[in-house]
């Protein structure tokens, strides 16, 4: 009797103490709110970005020089940007320093997500010799710092082109599809254009680079859409692109065919001859490269045909910024002023040599980093993308709003739709219009 | 009856096994080759040169990729291991209760139980997501094995309940007039005679840990937590992987469940016909 | 002496299922609750003051074009998913039902679709359907029944949807296998032979005789099927991204509150999609079941 008594209890006991540890763990257990620290020397910091990591001796010499260890994660863009809500919402810990994309810094300001940057670094000095670097300011606070020049050009296959009879490249709109047209009645290629019609980003920032062309804009600065006519530039953008699939110029895979996609497995292996919207720095960091193009020495880039004559390219610069969850903010600080020295975004970019090159960075945001990087001949066609830079524009003049990613998802769901047949031109941008006006409203 | 059948049974068998494998031979006849190969119309049926460095690339060597393959293979073994050791113990203690004792509430909770196995996993997603942070659990091991272990426990107790609600209960009363307390009896007795249930509940909650996508995504932010399925679904966003190396990703993560799926299909069966079988 | 030893034995049940009530709700009710309670609130990241706004989230969903798209979506998901997954559940478990030699290595293999993870899945079967080196593609072309590649998916729309539910299907049958065959081998023997004896053909036999006895069975495989169609969010997420040709009510949810940090128009949705699952379940059990006794 005695004895089931005690082993009763010892059951309860034991149960009620491994409950009780569960609950105890489950309060104490993660990295809750720990005060942000300002210590430098010794501290191991996140850093989260869609590209590779520079070259392992770059981030030693960096830890050699300031105590800072650098652990590197390389996510996908797209995740990227659902991380930063979640873990900004969550008010949690993910990076000490991240992505801060041109498109974001009005929501990412308006949110206050991110530390400004001018309390750490000096933004008077820098913005001198960045000049992107006031796409980067949201509420008169620096939220990030771009640290590359990423725009968009047009990217031609001279070879395909000739190889079609055509012998001096297009200048404007009209002529730009014809030569597309022929190219294709030639039957060089079968499918001579690369638009990314996966419904993500890359279409929405085709869609801007297109608009430009045809010598329009987006949103006005209170964020009204100036599309929604059939003679605004985006609507004949919209139109121009969902024709071009249906005419055969675009390979019809590309339905599902994202960006990068399309300039790896299209451009780069000269099964397409133009990308109307491609990135700055491909042909460097791709189509000239044995390993992963097929089309090495044949890819340049085109001053963007427009209406008249060339077209603006739009930037899209990438920007590094510190999260105000992050635990080294100081460590992080340091880090960025680092990454974007002149010197190190042009070794980043090639200038002295294969070893010291960051795979998939483009260009430099720094024009001192870009000078010397043409100074040494190694930005393939230097000279072209100086003069493009010069002339490239921000999407938003104002700065792209708060609400962007909700837009661009309007906007690249409804051109989609368009593009597989199951929405008319006039019914998909309206419903980016009519997304852009509620939106803009504040609803 | 005797002529058709075995004539339709045999169709119904290649079928059976065409549909189940052949999705599985390609994803590992792909990673067998390089990206060259696969771009080749119409594809090659079998390998020309099979090799094996799209799995080397991923598992060996320093870089950021097998980095990742390595760390997350790690986290997903912690966060299905530990999950199902703490599903089956909680499972099974309650289980018992169930099936052996009467006590006030039995019927309600018992029901409760069950009921949350009707609600869709992904209704709770975001609540749970707000009390892990309110908790300071995100991005923790601790906090993804909570969430595994609530979202596995009803199904692991139906299962339970089931299993030891056919044990003859003679046993375990000539047990208790032999004067073991019901603790001993559980331990000593039961368990053992449970035993087959248990691996069953086992294998089927770490199958389900094993496969889980959305939750791990919300829940863990970087490599200190994610999983292997998470990495591998990022692999394929960043489309700068080609075809053949995220086959032998694919092929990586199924190698676990596979192997177990083959050799552990009995109690899989049973578990998950529990109830059903008279 | 008794007395006291009923009394304190009494403590042991709860003890056992503490743990077990604990997870369930703490972790599983009280989510649950908020969700319902929370999706009556505006909670907007961008609009910071959590105000009651009654019905409001469920208005606006319904005012959602992309909403509204992906519930015609969700519907042919799961239309197609539980037709195809019990009919071939039901073929299948009609081959399996007699012993016969390897049969249980083949349900091994069976199983294994169901055992691997769904994300992986879709990698597995985009390479079945891709445009460019997909296998079906270059099946069709090496049989000459197609001259060039076609795509399936993205452009026509019942085509993506069929496609990706293909997927979910592959990863569902197992289980509905199992449960209908699990029903078929109650079924005793003695009514097949007094059929046969009755000179009923075969089909007869499965008409009258083998279907309407596995009710019971094939209602949980319905059932089960409806909850993970309704739900389906790896397979359209990995093989079609974010277009509104494929995409699912599960995956609104996901963009409403990670996208468009719309926190209340998710739990709204959430709840919606709860009640349906509810409803239908309901629904296809009142109209398949019935109870079998032998």
């Amino acid at each position: 009797m005695t004895s089931m008594r005690n082993h009763t209890r010892g059951a309860v006991l034991v149960t009620g103490v491994a409950t009780l540890s569960l609950i105890v763990a489950g309060c104490s257990g993660g990295g809750g709110g720990s005060a942000a620290s300002t210590q430098t020397k010794g501290v191991t910091i996140t850093v989260a970005l869609a590209i590779e990591p520079p070259p392992r001796a770059a981030l030693d010499a960096f830890t050699k020089s300031t105590g800072i260890t650098v652990k590197w994660t390389n996510v996908d863009w797209d995740s990227l940007q659902t991380k930063i809500s979640a873990a900004a919402t969550a008010k949690t810990y993910f990076a000490d320093a991240t992505d801060v994309d041109w498109s974001r810094v009005g929501q990412l300001g308006k949110l206050d997500w991110f530390y400004p940057m001018e309390n750490y670094v000096d933004t008077k000095a820098m913005a001198a010799d960045m000049p992107q670097l006031n796409s980067f300011t949201s509420n008169s606070h620096v939220v990030g710092i771009p640290y590359d020049a990423s725009f968009m050009v047009t990217t031609v296959n001279k070879a395909l082109f000739a190889k079609a009879g055509i012998t001096t490249l297009p200048t404007t709109m009209d002529a730009y599809t014809k030569d597309l047209q022929q190219i294709k009645a030639k039957g060089v290629v079968q499918y001579p254009l690369n638009i990314p019609f996966a419904a993500a980003e890359g279409l929405s920032t085709y869609w801007y680079q297109t608009t430009a062309a045809f010598g329009g804009t987006i949103l006005d600065g209170k964020g009204k859409p100036q599309f929604a006519t059939p003679d605004s530039a985006g609507y004949k953008a919209a139109q121009w692109m969902t024709d071009a699939l249906k005419t055969g110029l675009v390979p019809p895979g590309n339905i599902n065919v994202s960006d990068s996609q399309g300039q790896q497995t299209l451009m780069a292996k000269g099964s397409v001859a133009s990308t109307f919207s491609d990135y700055s720095g491909n042909v460097g960091s791709l189509y000239d490269l044995p390993a992963s193009s097929s089309v090495v020495n044949q890819v340049t880039y085109l001053p963007t045909p427009g209406v008249n004559g060339a077209g603006p390219n739009l930037s899209n610069p990438d920007g590094i910024g510190i999260p105000r969850q992050a635990k080294y903010p100081a460590a992080a600080a340091k880090f960025i002023e680092w990454f974007t020295t002149a010197q190190n975004q042009s070794d980043f970019a090639g200038a002295s040599g294969p070893d010291k090159v960051m795979p998939g960075f483009f260009i430099p945001s720094r024009m001192t980093g870009l000078s010397e990087l043409t100074s040494k001949g190694k930005l393939i066609e230097g000279a072209q993308l100086g003069n493009l830079l010069k002339g490239s524009a921000p999407v938003f003049p104002e700065g792209a709003p708060a609400w962007y990613p909700q837009f661009s998802h309007a906007v690249y769901t409804n051109l989609h739709a368009a593009a597989t047949g199951s929405m008319s031109v006039a019914d998909a941008v309206k419903a980016i219009a009519d997304t852009a006006t509620k939106l803009s409203n504040g609803s | 009856m005797k002529r058709n059948s075995p004539w339709l049974r045999r169709m119904g068998v290649l079928f059976l096994l065409v549909w189940s494998l052949v999705p599985l031979y390609w994803v590992l006849n792909i990673s067998l080759q390089t990206d060259a190969q696969i771009s080749a119309k119409p594809a090659n049926y079998l390998p020309p040169t099979p090799s094996l460095s799209n799995y080397l690339a991923l598992i060996s060597g320093t870089g950021e990729l097998p980095d990742a393959i390595r760390r997350s293979m790690v986290n997903i073994s912690v966060e299905c291991g530990v999950a199902t050791v703490v599903t089956v113990l909680l499972s099974t203690l309650a289980a018992y209760a169930f099936a052996r004792m009467t006590f006030r509430g039995r019927r309600i909770l018992f029901y409760s139980v069950l009921a949350t196995m009707a609600f869709p996993a992904y209704t709770t997603l975001i609540p749970l997501y707000r009390i892990m942070t309110f908790f300071g659990l995100v991005n923790t091991y601790t906090g993804i094995i909570l969430v595994y272990v609530s979202g596995f426990l009803p199904l692991a107790t139906w299962i339970m309940y089931n299993y030891m609600s056919s044990l003859p209960i003679s046993i375990e009363e000539a047990a208790q007039v032999d004067g073991a307390s019901r603790m001993k009896v559980l331990w000593h007795v039961v368990l053992p005679l449970a035993r087959p249930g248990i691996i069953s509940t086992a294998v089927i909650t770490f199958l389900f840990a094993w496969g889980q996508f959305l939750f791990p995504l919300v829940l863990s932010s970087d490599l200190s937590t994610q999983p292997l399925t998470v990495v591998i679904a990022a692999l394929q966003g960043r489309h700068t992987v080609p075809f053949s190396l995220l086959s032998a990703a694919g092929v990586f993560a199924m190698g676990v469940p596979a192997l177990i799926a083959v050799t552990l299909n009995r109690y899989i069966v049973s578990g998950l016909l529990t109830g059903s079988v008279k | 002496m008794s007395f006291s030893t009923r009394r304190r034995v009494d403590l042991l049940p709860y003890a056992l299922v503490t743990p077990l009530t604990l997870f369930i709700v703490g972790l599983a009710l009280v989510p649950a609750g908020y969700t319902i309670v929370a999706s009556f609130f505006r909670v907007q990241e961008l609009n910071p003051p959590t105000t009651f706004s009654g019905l409001d989230n469920f208005r606006r969903l319904f005012g959602d074009e992309a909403v509204r798209s992906s519930m015609g979506n969700t519907a042919l998901y799961v239309l197609v998913g539980v037709t195809l997954s019990t009919v071939l559940a039901i073929g299948m478990a009609v081959a399996l039902q007699h012993r016969f030699a390897g049969r249980s290595i083949l349900i091994a293999v069976l199983i294994l679709p169901w055992a691997l993870p769904g994300v992986v899945e879709g990698i597995v079967w985009s390479s079945i359907w891709d445009s460019n080196t997909g296998l079906l593609n270059s099946l069709l072309s090496s049989v000459h029944l197609i001259d060039h590649y076609q795509v399936f998916l993205g452009q026509n729309q019942l085509l993506t949807i069929l496609a990706i539910e293909l997927v979910q299907v592959w990863q569902i049958t197992p289980l509905s296998v199992l449960l209908v065959l699990a029903a078929l081998q109650n079924i005793p023997g003695d009514l097949y032979e007094a059929a046969k004896l009755d000179g009923c053909s075969s089909w007869s036999v499965f008409r009258w005789v083998t279907l309407p006895l596995a009710r019971p069975g094939i209602t949980i495989a319905m059932v089960q099927a409806v909850i993970v169609t309704l739900n389906v969010f790896d397979q359209p997420y990995v093989l079609n991204g974010a277009a509104s040709t494929g995409a699912s009510l599960t995956m609104q949810t996901y963009f409403i509150s990670f996208q468009n940090l719309d926190f209340g128009e998710g739990y709204a949705l959430s709840l919606l999609i709860t009640l349906v699952t509810l409803l239908v379940s309901f629904g296809v059990f009142k109209l398949v079941y019935r109870p079998v006794e032998f």
